[in-house]
């Protein structure tokens, strides 16, 4: 379970707080997408989840730890409990996609194994039986760059799922997507959140494939919680408030399926 | 539009930095009415005295051996350093700094000058050489790849954090394969100064086809001193062919 108590974010040179104050838990069958505009703070909210951004003030509780009590090493236990994936995919240019889901286990495995790669029979199977779930087995052995955007988001996927992971964070992961791919892409991760008990937090910009699939949406305004409910909770006039849209853009969104 | 009235001071002063330029080096074609000793002098270049070819080739592959092995070492040592000397990287202002200047210093020395001093050391050979090779590219490889480092996607990087693995290994991991293809393009090319800079060497007593270059040059041995440079221009294009197929291979 994570816990967010009173954080704070200021980046340097910057006057106003990313974050301010801001107060969340996360229950364990959770499939939270959080919306907002662009800087309103959705990013760095789900930066300090896994201590890629520290907050300047307040906590994040993980388990009963908080996280900016653990040293590096502790930290890095943490993490690798949180499968993150990215908007621009974040893999590593040049590998395959079969190495790039491999380095999911890099958390659980010494540099030195990682740096030679050396892997058991054990684990490339689990790395194959990843990367079957996400549907690219025939695309095993080909290298990343070489992929679509949807398929690479896949791959990023796959990473995290070998992570064994008891969270999924999502930064932004289909914002580069067309719309049929974003569908696919969100149909995949509740999948995977059902198939794994997944705690997942997603970033998203699409309000409409939040309510399709969210079971809970926490939308984010100035660096403060502004809605925090049931999809269905999250009415037109909340829509247009979160991103002070005039009345008609609502019209693509209301088409709720 | 594209010409603005401020920019005529640069232009002014270009001009005059030509002019000074020239001034200082002397630099008048007018000189070139002598060319015709240049003529002379060239003609008593050939024919190329074959008969050397054995011993030259001896001395070239002496002479690849010294580029090979003083940049090789130099690319061995200048890589991990460059991790240090790049922002995105350093562990800490101080190392960063440290490393920074470090490399500016060994690359500040030209390699003639390192040749010289190791020379009173390890006495006349290849040896002091490759030495002296070796620490100017340290300078020059450690900077150019701690900055193909900081130019890199910073993306992977956090990936490879995120699942865990520890930060030392996240940024080599994700980095190297990024900037591998660039990291042996800059290396090839240092190979291949480091074949010209050996020759320079070789007039220091260093060894190789450079000394032969020397010795043939001052004994009026002409005939081998073109059978010498056609030589050093093969090798050249030779290891410049070489570079760019396993550039292209690895790509």
């Amino acid at each position: 379970m994570i816990e967010i108590r009173k954080i704070t974010v200021l980046y340097p040179g910057m006057k106003e707080n990313a974050l301010n104050s801001i107060n969340l838990t996360l229950q364990n069958d959770d499939f939270i997408c959080i919306l907002g505009k662009s800087g309103a703070g959705k990013s760095t909210l789900i930066r300090c989840l896994n201590g890629l951004q520290t907050p300047t003030s307040g906590e994040v509780i993980w388990d009963g730890l908080s996280l900016s009590s653990l040293n590096e090493e502790q930290l890095r236990k943490v993490r690798r409990e949180m499968g993150m994936i990215f908007q621009h995919f974040n893999l590593v240019p040049r590998l395959t996609v079969l190495q790039n889901v491999l380095t999911g286990m890099f958390g659980y495995r010494s540099s030195f194994k990682n740096l030679m790669g050396w892997f058991t029979a054990g684990e490339m199977d689990q790395a194959k039986q990843v990367i079957q779930e996400v549907g690219l087995i025939d695309f095993m052995d080909r290298r990343v760059e070489h992929l679509s955007g949807g398929q690479k988001q896949r791959v990023g996927i796959a990473r995290a799922l070998l992570q064994q992971p008891r969270v999924l964070l999502g930064d932004e992961p289909v914002a580069s997507l067309d719309p049929g791919t974003s569908d696919r892409i969100f149909n995949l991760l509740q999948e995977m959140h059902l198939k794994h008990n997944l705690q997942t937090v997603i970033n998203v910009h699409d309000v409409q494939l939040a309510k399709r699939y969210a079971t809970r949406i926490v939308a984010l305004k100035d660096g403060e919680i502004v809605f925090d409910g049931k999809p269905d909770e999250f009415t037109d006039e909340m829509y247009v408030y979160t991103y002070d849209s005039f009345g008609y853009s609502r019209m693509p969104y209301t088409v709720t399926t | 539009m594209w010409f603005k009235k401020r920019s005529i001071i640069s232009y002014v002063l270009l001009a005059l930095f030509l002019y000074i330029s020239m001034k200082l080096t002397e630099f008048d074609l007018s000189k070139f009415r002598d060319f015709r000793n240049m003529i002379d002098f060239l003609s008593h270049w050939f024919p190329m005295d074959f008969s050397l070819l054995p011993r030259i080739l001896k001395d070239s592959l002496e002479t690849l051996a010294m580029a090979f092995l003083g940049s090789f070492f130099s690319l061995l040592i200048g890589l991990p350093l460059s991790f240090l000397a790049a922002k995105n990287t350093a562990r800490s202002p101080f190392v960063y700094h440290l490393t920074r200047v470090g490399l500016s210093f060994v690359r500040s020395i030209p390699e003639i000058v390192f040749g010289l001093i190791l020379l009173t050391a390890l006495g006349l050979g290849p040896f002091p050489a490759v030495l002296a090779i070796m620490f100017h590219n340290i300078g020059v490889l450690g900077k150019l790849i701690s900055e193909l480092i900081e130019a890199s996607d910073p993306g992977p990087q956090e990936a490879m954090k995120a699942v865990g693995a520890k930060s030392w290994f996240a940024s080599l991991f994700s980095i190297l394969p990024q900037i591998w293809p660039n990291v042996l393009s800059n290396y090839f090319y240092r190979f291949e100064v480091a074949i010209r800079t050996s020759l320079i060497l070789g007039f220091i007593g260093g060894g190789g086809i450079g000394q032969r270059l020397f010795n043939d040059f001052k004994t009026f041995h002409y005939t081998a001193v073109s059978l010498d440079v056609l030589v050093i221009m093969i090798i050249v294009i030779l290891v410049d062919f070489f570079g760019s197929y396993v550039r292209n291979r690895v790509i």
